[in-house]
């Protein structure tokens, strides 16, 4: 009687656990694109950072994690918007500071918090196998809203991303679609806190977008390569991970880099 | 009736300490084609911003009779074509010539709308037009400096606009290249009769169907009239501060350094 709800459980569990990987990989390499092509990788640590320093304060204030993330995310997205529009800044440098500071804050978090240290150290690397209905909806909406934004926006994307100016000379709503994004960016990796955590999403923030880059000068390729390659890798880290007990999100950044690695010596752009 | 499609009074702009424009006052109607001249740093490419809405300034900016703020209507912004000097871009960015083109179309076509069979037709007229049809399903990336102006010279163009501002379009091309993109530019103006302002420091360059030269410096008007005037030996030797003899060959002026 007690193994077969243990049984059960596990099972739906798991079941979580590869629904969540894929919804992880698709959400997440889509921005990659968009943080690859824009050129600003720290975008996504500034992000995961915040969304990691926002769930650690809603612990110690005893707020819900994804929310306090969430609002530390849009702030940072807010603020990140005006100073990639500045000419006198270099954004990189802003960035820069922006996500130590934040690191600072969580650690300074963690340091206080006293009881719950584990529930911490689980947003710094996720856990797939202890999510809740209530992250896998968090996970699902976040997911599909990117989708439907890069469906519904995708020509007006590619020029922003290809070039700003010429978008805003276009006539296009630049701004409004490029802080969309920005926002976005900001839901997907709070709602990833649950499952490959603050620290290591940054990594699928990145790779898909990076190993597509090697691959294709079609974006519309781009977005799928990516999203392929995000997902494989969050599967078979996933798998590793089961295998081996090991942390999932630590797996699935190394499978990412091995994807992106094989992308780099084959790439067909390198060699023409 | 008022045939000036842009009106400056009193343009002026700061950064910092820096006066960058210092009451601008200039006019131009409707299918003219003037250069503007001046040494690096005079405020050619602010003013080229000034109309085309990258700057905040103080001043009256009127264009097409109505009056602006730095911020642009859409329908403002349209009208408005610009070539910059050079276009930051990843060479392994994913896109293709004819989709830069493309671009052009999108202030017009509008959100949740492709691009029509009659866009995609005009994209083609265009970069016939610019001799840049046989590249137009290569990679942007992958064109020459040549080849990817003419793509972005496309691509303003196919946005129709009624105002075009070049800013240094050739400076990065070989003397070849920057021939042939001058006459494709003076071939457009004959054809489209739109306003263009073109920026330059290489009088060697401009057009004989351009007329008017107005020379800046330090973020003044220092001249303003016939471009034959405009680069004579003694105006431009005061303007850069540097003897500059001019000379003719075949009813064309040059510019020696000297």
């Amino acid at each position: 009687m007690i193994d077969t709800i243990f049984d059960s459980i596990t099972y739906l569990s798991i079941q979580r656990a590869v629904l969540a990987s894929i919804l992880c990989g698709i959400g997440c390499s889509i921005l990659s694109v968009f943080v690859v092509l824009m050129k600003m990788p720290l975008i996504g640590v500034s992000m995961s950072h915040a969304a990691f320093a926002g769930a650690v304060l809603g612990m110690m204030l005893g707020v819900n994690p994804f929310l306090s993330g969430l609002i530390m995310c849009m702030a940072a997205a807010a603020l990140l918007g005006p100073v990639s529009d500045r000419t006198d800044l270099v954004p990189e440098n802003i960035l820069g500071i922006m996500f130590s500071f934040l690191m600072g804050i969580a650690f300074l978090g963690m340091g206080i918090i006293t009881r719950t240290k584990a529930d911490a150290l689980n947003l710094m690397w996720g856990n797939m196998l202890t999510l809740t209905e209530t992250d896998m909806w968090i996970l699902l909406s976040a997911t599909s809203s990117t989708i439907l934004f890069i469906l519904l926006f995708f020509k007006e994307i590619r020029l922003i991303l290809f070039n700003r100016r010429l978008a805003l000379l276009s006539g296009i709503p630049e701004k409004p679609i490029y802080y969309a994004l920005l926002f976005l960016t900001g839901i997907v990796v709070s709602s990833n806190l649950t499952t490959v955590g603050g620290l290591l999403i940054f990594a699928l923030l990145v790779q898909p977008g990076a190993t597509a880059l090697q691959l294709t000068y079609n974006l519309k390729l781009f977005f799928i390569i990516a999203i392929a390659s995000g997902v494989s890798a969050s599967i078979s880290g996933l798998v590793l991970s089961y295998v081996f007990d090991v942390p999932a999100g630590a797996s699935i950044v190394i499978m990412a880099t091995v994807i992106f690695t094989l992308s780099y010596i084959f790439s067909p752009k390198r060699k023409g | 009736m008022n045939r000036f499609v842009i009106e400056m009074e009193g343009i002026t702009l700061h950064k910092a300490k820096n006066i960058l424009l210092d009451h601008i006052n200039l006019c131009f109607s409707e299918g003219e084609f003037a250069g503007i001249i001046g040494p690096n740093g005079a405020g050619k490419t602010t003013l080229l911003n000034v109309i085309a809405g990258f700057e905040r300034f103080t001043g009256r900016l009127s264009l097409f009779g109505q009056d602006q703020t730095w911020h642009r209507d859409r329908n403002i912004t349209i009208r408005i074509g610009y070539v910059p000097q050079v276009l930051e871009i990843d060479r392994s960015f994913p896109i293709l010539a004819y989709e830069v083109v493309l671009t052009g179309c999108l202030g017009r076509t509008g959100l949740f709308r492709l691009p029509e069979k009659k866009e995609k037709e005009r994209s083609e007229e265009v970069m016939e037009m610019l001799r840049i049809k046989d590249m137009a399903k290569k990679p942007f990336g992958r064109l020459s400096g040549g080849e990817q102006q003419k793509v972005i010279l496309a691509r303003a163009i196919i946005q129709e606009p009624h105002i075009l501002l070049l800013d240094e379009p050739a400076s990065n091309l070989d003397m070849a290249v920057q021939k042939e993109f001058m006459d494709l530019i003076s071939d457009i103006h004959k054809k489209k009769g739109m306003t263009i302002l073109l920026v330059t420091h290489d009088f060697n360059l401009l057009p004989a169907s351009l007329r008017r030269g107005i020379l800046i410096n330090k973020g003044k008007i220092v001249f303003d009239g016939d471009i034959r005037t405009a680069t004579s030996g003694e105006v431009l030797s005061a303007l850069f501060k540097y003897n500059l003899e001019t000379f003719e060959r075949n009813g064309k002026r040059f510019v020696s350094y000297d």
